[in-house]
């Protein structure tokens, strides 16, 4: 006797995929091409078929606790041979993005970061906050863009120890208890999983070592990216990625020393660093290169998103995130220029701007598409666990190799 | 009878393998007075080899034309002198010149003539003169006929049909057993999309038809009544139509049966739980539900939001299956005992129900395009209710399949192959589902507020004779056994033709099918019907063989009332006087000549085909006296609607046969007459082949048992030949079909390899 678990189809689910980049998920047949073309798909079970088919029945419950869309990389391959034009690759995003949604609360973040129309209440938050700030200390200056001893310093009207620091360390602690409560939500759903049982070779490992390998292999090398494919327009993603990827650790050193620097400074004075830092200074030229990689890396990402829409569209979450990117690229870099060309007035109003968008970039990265930074992590983790991904075998452990 | 036969050789397709100058010669020294004209055109199919012969023809030295070269499939257009002018046509290219090999199977040389390819053409020639002398150009028997269509149902088909009929200006007389028009349509809230682009719901639009046919004044209505009785042969039938206590009298010539279906016996649905929970329904329940103001759960009234439709549980119907199986096991034991007690079995076949649990899958189409719309009319009716549909097969035929991609892309209507393995009672008379072999991955558990089960089509002609023929075979159409009940006859080449001449199927009596589908299958057989007026009234046969003039004659004074023939008749077509004299009826026959095949005593004939007429091409065969000399000579019978173009086409793709074969084309395997057998082994013939129709389940006869009835006769002689001390083996029945040109030549030298292994017919010589 099977034992029969009892579906609970949702249409409401169906139409919230749809809503968030699945709008063609009914098209598809099952002919199951996209699992086979897919070149990281696990043997047993594979995806994204029954992901498929599964969105079609509004199976709620299934999605979420599959670990299946994590391991993909959306390489479009699935997406490009639909006989259907069912957009097996799009589905799997959506089911990505749902999962940002719904991980973890408050539920009105997730809401509204699922939709362009919330789009001005986002940018509203920080906007309210930093002016207040910069109404605040510009009453104190008595002019909005001061510059005392001619030298225009944002510290004067967002000083860091009363604005910028408490404020970005309160998202940040917020944040982190957003992921927290997201990876237990996970972890819970996750205890259900289809195991792949191979006989042979494969041991179940601790989740310890699976997270280093994941760190190794996926993350600081972008290895597995590989298994995607090396061809245009992988190649472009790849490059875009790895190069946003480690500016942006560049920049997270940068704002590591200044911040160690700052604070350990008012205990033992000669840490203190004096601003704004010298263009020589080593840490300014690290950041200085960080905001050239990301340009970069903008520009590759940009131009395979723009293909990308063209052949199979993309999502509010895919432009989202993207376009925060640029704002905070392009106001951190601008708002330099004009410090250097002493335009007081336009380098303000520009970091005002930038310190918007990077709010918007850290205080609601959980249910951005950005959230993958952890819950890929996380899942792909559990997913070596498991033994579901294809990990590099000695040929003499592939012919040992047996998949129950 | 031709006395004076013009025979023309054409130049082009017979030249240089045939040495044409002393096959002239040797025609004209054999057939002096019969042949006074013999003559070698350049191109005789052309309008200069017409010219030729239509001057000898006026110069009145010859009556009939054998014309040697290109097949009788070929160039038709220049063989035409008129119906009092008989044309045999030798088809001495394809299966002379061009299917020829030499005996070891090599080819002949650039310029060589070989003699076997001689003697062939000298045969084919010699059976051409003696068939024209023994050919009448036919008259035709032209008759008085009633130009008005007798349309039984008026449900969308009938109406449709009617109005058909009476658009092209025929008047129609329309019985209906129900007070108002519109059958099953009536009850129809809406139906699947007929139009483009095939993806929305569509309003029946019944009322417009209806208006129509009341208005025509071509079209005579009858509601309340059905047929009582329908006498006669098409074109002067006699229909007698009873309304309440009274009886009317049409003459009508030619009917079209649109009579529809029932509901099947909801008991083959028990399995599945209908009958046992409440909430479990018909399509046709939901359908009525639907017209008659909104769909509801029969256990409490209220809205279903969850419905769930089944399309096909074969595995439940294993149980009936064997059941029927039993049942079929013990009529037959019981027919075998009564053949044993000596009864005779009647001829007229008592009307059998045929009711079976096979309607169900039969219906397969339709109830998946019943889902289809009725899960559309739950999301119809309320945005957030939702529809699933657990099917077998999904069977979205042709334009259809849009209809399907346009559910597919409807979310709310969710879709997954399935078997359902068990239906279940939930909280609430809620029904839950079990489904294995899923899409889903793995077996589920669904739970649903309705199940909607598919409703099986009932043709009428399976439970009521319907017809009310006053035939000899019969009250109603005869069962093949093959289509349980549903009026069809040759699926494939004649959809609408029934096996009563003048009686056409449209709709739900011939198979389960939608409203556009019996749209389009009413007109068909409203221009059937036309088509049987219009020949009937010329005494032209209407089909297979359109416009074929001749028809069975009887030489009454030698036949001995045996039966046969009325028996075997495959439309019906013979009556009998009390004594057991065929009584024909030439508008019901479709001149395949199964009578003439069957008559022991051999006094059925045609103008221009007879037991004589084939008896002496037979004989023309020249044998020769030994076989290691000149080889053996194996007759082949040859079925004219399949097995001959088959022939033809083999040597026209190259194919090549054995050159001991000789070639005689016939109306039908059952046209074949055993005496025909009888004379080419007497005569010393080594083997007869004869080449029919697939029968059984996957018939192709054009008549129905043509072939199925030679195979009978051809068991019949094979004992009276094994008493001569012939070898059966060396008569043989093949069945193939038109497009198995490539496997007849292996067919035919397979046959000439066993006749060598066999050796001489014993009778060579006598």
């Amino acid at each position: 006797m099977t034992s029969v678990s009892r579906i609970e189809p949702d249409l409401g689910f169906i139409q919230d995929l749809q809503n968030v980049g699945g709008l063609d998920l009914n098209k598809c047949y099952q002919c199951a091409t996209c699992s086979v073309i897919c070149p990281i798909s696990p043997m047993d079970k594979p995806f994204p078929r029954k992901e498929m088919i599964w969105a079609q029945w509004g199976l709620k419950d299934k999605v979420v606790q599959d670990v299946d869309i994590w391991l993909c990389h959306k390489c479009g391959q699935c997406t490009e041979t639909c006989p259907r034009g069912a957009n097996p690759g799009e589905l799997m995003a959506a089911l990505r993005n749902v999962a940002y949604q719904s991980l973890a609360g408050p539920r009105f973040l997730g809401r509204w970061m699922s939709s362009a129309k919330h789009l001005p209440k986002l940018i509203a938050i920080p906007a309210v906050i930093f002016l207040i700030v910069w109404l605040i200390t510009g009453s104190i200056y008595g002019t909005p863009f001061p510059t005392p001893h001619g030298e225009i310093e944002f510290g004067h009207i967002f000083p860091g120890d009363f604005s910028i620091d408490p404020i970005f360390g309160l998202a940040a602690l917020f944040v982190l208890y957003t992921f927290y409560r997201g990876i237990s939500t996970m972890a819970q759903t996750f205890k259900e999983q289809p195991r792949t049982f191979v006989v042979g070779f494969h041991r179940p490992q601790s989740i310890w070592v699976s997270l280093w390998q994941v760190i190794k292999e996926e993350v600081i090398t972008h290895k597995k990216w590989r298994d995607c494919g090396t061809e245009e327009p992988e190649e472009a993603k790849f490059k875009g990625h790895i190069l946003l990827f480690y500016s942006f650790v560049a920049l997270f050193i940068v704002t590591g020393i200044v911040a160690f620097t700052h604070w350990s400074g008012k205990v033992v004075g000669f840490l203190d660093m004096p601003y704004p830092m010298a263009l020589w200074n080593p840490v300014k030229i690290l950041a200085n290169l960080g905001a050239i990689g990301l340009v970069v890396g903008l520009v590759y990402l940009t131009k395979r998103r723009l293909n990308a829409a063209q052949r199979d569209g993309s999502s509010f979450y895919d432009w989202y995130l993207l376009a925060t990117i640029w704002v905070v690229t392009l106001t951190g870099i601008l708002s330099e220029i004009f410090r250097l060309l002493h335009v007081a007035g336009l380098s303000y109003i520009v970091y005002y701007l930038h310190l918007i968008s990077v709010f918007m970039l850290i205080a609601y990265l959980p249910w951005s598409k950005l959230g993958h930074l952890v819950y890929r992590v996380v899942a792909l983790a559990h997913a070596r666990r498991l033994g579901r991904v294809s990990t590099e075998i000695s040929t003499e452990q592939k012919n040992q190799l047996y998949v129950l | 009878m031709a006395e004076k036969i013009g025979v023309y050789f054409d130049k082009s397709s017979l030249e240089p393998y045939l040495d044409l100058e002393s096959i002239t010669e040797r025609v004209k020294n054999k057939w002096e007075s019969a042949c006074p004209v013999v003559r070698v055109v350049d191109q005789l199919a052309s309008e200069e080899g017409h010219r030729t012969v239509r001057q000898d023809i006026d110069a009145g030295e010859i009556d009939a034309v054998s014309v040697c070269g290109t097949s009788p499939r070929k160039d038709q257009e220049f063989f035409d002198f008129g119906s009092n002018i008989c044309v045999d046509r030798v088809n001495l290219r394809e299966l002379g010149v061009w299917a020829y090999k030499n005996p070891d199977g090599s080819l002949p040389q650039e310029g060589e003539q070989p003699q076997d390819l001689q003697s062939i053409a000298q045969d084919y020639i010699n059976m051409s003169v003696t068939k024209l002398q023994r050919t009448e150009a036919p008259e035709a028997e032209a008759m008085e006929t009633e130009k008005t269509v007798l349309v039984l149902g008026g449900g969308w088909g009938g109406l449709t049909a009617a109005l058909s009929t009476a658009g092209a200006g025929y008047s129609v007389v329309l019985v209906e057993k129900e007070k108002e028009l519109g059958g099953h349509a009536a009850q129809m809230y809406k139906t699947f999309p007929q139009k483009p682009a095939y993806t929305q719901l569509q309003d029946v639009g019944l009322q417009e038809k209806v208006d129509a046919v009341q208005k025509h004044d071509k079209i005579t209505v009858y509601t309340q009544s059905t047929l009582e009785s329908l006498d006669g042969q098409p074109g002067q039938y006699t229909a007698t139509i009873q309304t309440g206590s009274e009886q009317e009298q049409e003459s009508v010539g030619s009917v079209v049966v649109a009579t529809g279906w029932e509901e099947q016996d909801t008991s083959f649905l028990k399995p599945m739980g209908y009958g046992q929970y409440k909430n479990v329904v018909t399509m046709w329940q939901l359908e009525k539900m639907a017209q008659q103001g909104g769909i509801v759960r029969p256990s409490d009234g209220a809205k279903p939001r969850r419905v769930a439709f089944v399309l096909g549980f074969s595995h439940m119907m294993e149980e009936f299956a064997r059941q029927e199986e039993e049942e079929k096991a013990r009529k037959e034991e019981e027919r075998r005992k009564q053949q044993e007690e000596g009864e005779e079995t009647a001829i007229e076949e008592p009307f059998e129900k045929t009711e079976s649990y096979r309607h169900l899958p039969y219906t397969t189409e339709l109830t998946t395009m019943t889902a289809l719309k009725q899960a559309n009319y739950i999301r119809e009716s309320d945005d957030s209710a939702v529809s699933y549909i657990i099917y077998e097969h999904m069977t979205a035929a042709g334009l259809n399949e849009h209809y399907y991609k346009a559910a597919q892309d409807d979310p709310g209507i969710m879709l997954s192959k399935g078997m359902v393995t068990s239906v279940d009672a939930g909280r609430q008379d809620n029904v839950i589902l079990k489904v294995e072999d899923n899409l889903l991955g793995e077996p589920v558990e669904l739970e649903a507020d309705l199940l909607v089960l598919p409703t099986g089509l009932v043709p009428t002609t399976a439970l009521d004779p319907v017809v009310q023929l006053a035939y000899r075979q019969g009250l109603a159409f005869p069962e093949l056994e093959l289509f349980d009940g549903f009026a069809d006859s040759n699926y494939i080449c004649f959809p609408y033709e029934t096996r009563r001449t003048g009686i056409y199927t449209a709709g739900c009596v011939h198979q389960p099918m939608g409203l556009a589908k019996t749209e389009q299958d009413a007109q068909g057989a409203a221009l059937k019907a036309i088509q049987c007026l219009e020949s009937v009234n010329r005494g032209m046969s209407v089909h297979p063989r359109s416009g074929d003039l001749t028809y069975p004659k009887f030489n009454f004074v030698r036949c001995t009332q045996c039966r046969r023939c009325t028996i075997e008749c495959p439309f019906g077509a013979l009556e009998e006087d009390a004594d057991g004299t065929p009584k024909p009826n030439i508008a019901r026959c479709r001149r395949c000549g199964t009578c003439m095949g069957c008559c022991p005593e051999r006094v059925i004939y045609f103008d221009n085909y007879s037991v004589g007429q084939i008896g002496s091409m037979i004989s023309s065969i020249q044998v020769p006296e030994e076989m290691e000399e000149g080889g053996p000579r194996i007759l082949i019978l040859a079925c004219e609607n399949d097995a001959y173009p088959a022939l033809d086409m083999a040597a026209q793709q190259g194919k090549k046969w054995s050159p001991y074969v000789r070639i005689i084309p016939v109306r039908c395997l059952g046209s074949v007459n055993t005496i025909w057998i009888a004379d080419a082994m007497s005569k010393g013939n080594d083997g007869c082949l004869l080449l029919g129709c697939k029968y059984g389940n996957d018939y192709q006869c054009h008549f129905m048992k043509g072939s199925e009835l030679c195979e009978g006769r051809m068991q019949n002689i094979g004992e009276t030949l094994d008493k001569l001390g012939i070898e059966t083996e060396r008569v043989r029945q093949e069945e193939v079909a038109i497009d198995d040109y490539e496997l007849i030549p292996q067919i035919i030298d397979n046959f000439v390899d066993e006749i060598f292994n066999l050796g001489p017919n014993p009778f060579k010589g006598f």
